[in-house]
């Protein structure tokens, strides 16, 4: 009886972990620079666009620094595709430099 | 106590716990006003009671704002015959003459007022841009819509208003054309 709970308990820690590595694998962050942000009253749009956005987990955009840190769920929503959510709000998303 | 009413409370409480909550903002009157548009028409807030209402601040120099006013343009366009009224409020620093270019360069087709600090102050405190006021049929505001519009605020807060009036009307057996 013992014996079995500790599989049990075992099993469920193993997949449990699993899971967390798997959401973690697919969580990226990104720093995308953007021009033009020198407004703060309308920098809020920004982070309203790209929270609403599929994927995204966190967006925190700051008009001083000029730039959105955005944490993203790569299986539903890529790079590009964010750089075109802020593109949409009237600001520009400077291009990833070449690597 | 019975298993078949503690069953209950625990259905009824779940119930309570999960369901959709819709904290709406405390409905007020809408403050009036009257100014001129760009074109020199006067605009009065209570000439469109009975309309639904979008109240837009919004800047030239405001970029999400100008960003916006093209899907303004085509709300505008569709909804019109549902009974929705876009107004224009920009706000300072403006120049009649950039406003009334860049207006004309989008075909904008609603009211637009050059607007003061005072006057967005009197709907709301929030510093955001664009804003938009929504104010139902009963000239009432029913939300405050901070940032750019989504396509997904507007089905989920304007839309109803929109359909509520065309629902009443088939009632009533009003048409709308």
């Amino acid at each position: 009886m013992g014996n079995r709970i500790t599989k049990l308990v075992v099993s469920s820690v193993l997949v449990m972990t699993l899971g967390v590595i798997t959401a973690a694998a697919f969580t990226k962050t990104v720093t995308i620079k953007v021009d033009g942000m020198k407004c703060a009253k309308c920098s809020s749009s920004v982070s309203k666009a790209l929270k609403a956005t599929d994927g995204v987990q966190e967006a925190e955009v700051s008009s001083e620094k000029g730039e959105a840190v955005i944490k993203y769920d790569d299986q539903k929503v890529d790079e590009a595709k964010l750089r075109e959510v802020i593109n949409s709000t009237g600001f520009k998303a400077v291009a990833a430099p070449q690597q | 106590m019975k298993p078949k009413f503690v069953l209950r409370i625990v259905f009824v409480a779940t119930l309570i716990t999960f369901s959709p909550a819709r904290v709406l903002p405390q409905e007020v009157k809408a403050p009036q006003f009257e100014l001129r548009d760009i074109n020199g028409r006067i605009v009065r807030l209570s000439n469109y009671q009975g309309k639904v209402v979008l109240i837009n601040f919004w800047a030239t120099w405001c970029p999400p704002c100008r960003a916006e006013m093209p899907e303004l343009v085509r709300l505008q366009r569709v909804h019109r015959k549902d009974g929705l009224q876009i107004i224009g409020i920009t706000y300072p620093p403006e120049r009649k003459s950039q406003v009334r270019g860049f207006a004309r360069k989008l075909k904008v087709n609603y009211p637009i007022v050059l607007g003061t600090r005072e006057l967005k102050a009197r709907f709301s405190s929030d510093e955001t841009l664009p804003l938009t006021v929504v104010i139902n049929r009963d000239g009432k505001v029913s939300d405050i819509i901070g940032g750019i519009l989504l396509r997904e605020e507007f089905d989920e807060k304007i839309k109803p208003l929109l359909i509520k009036e065309v629902e009443g009307g088939l009632r009533s057996g009003k048409s709308n054309h």
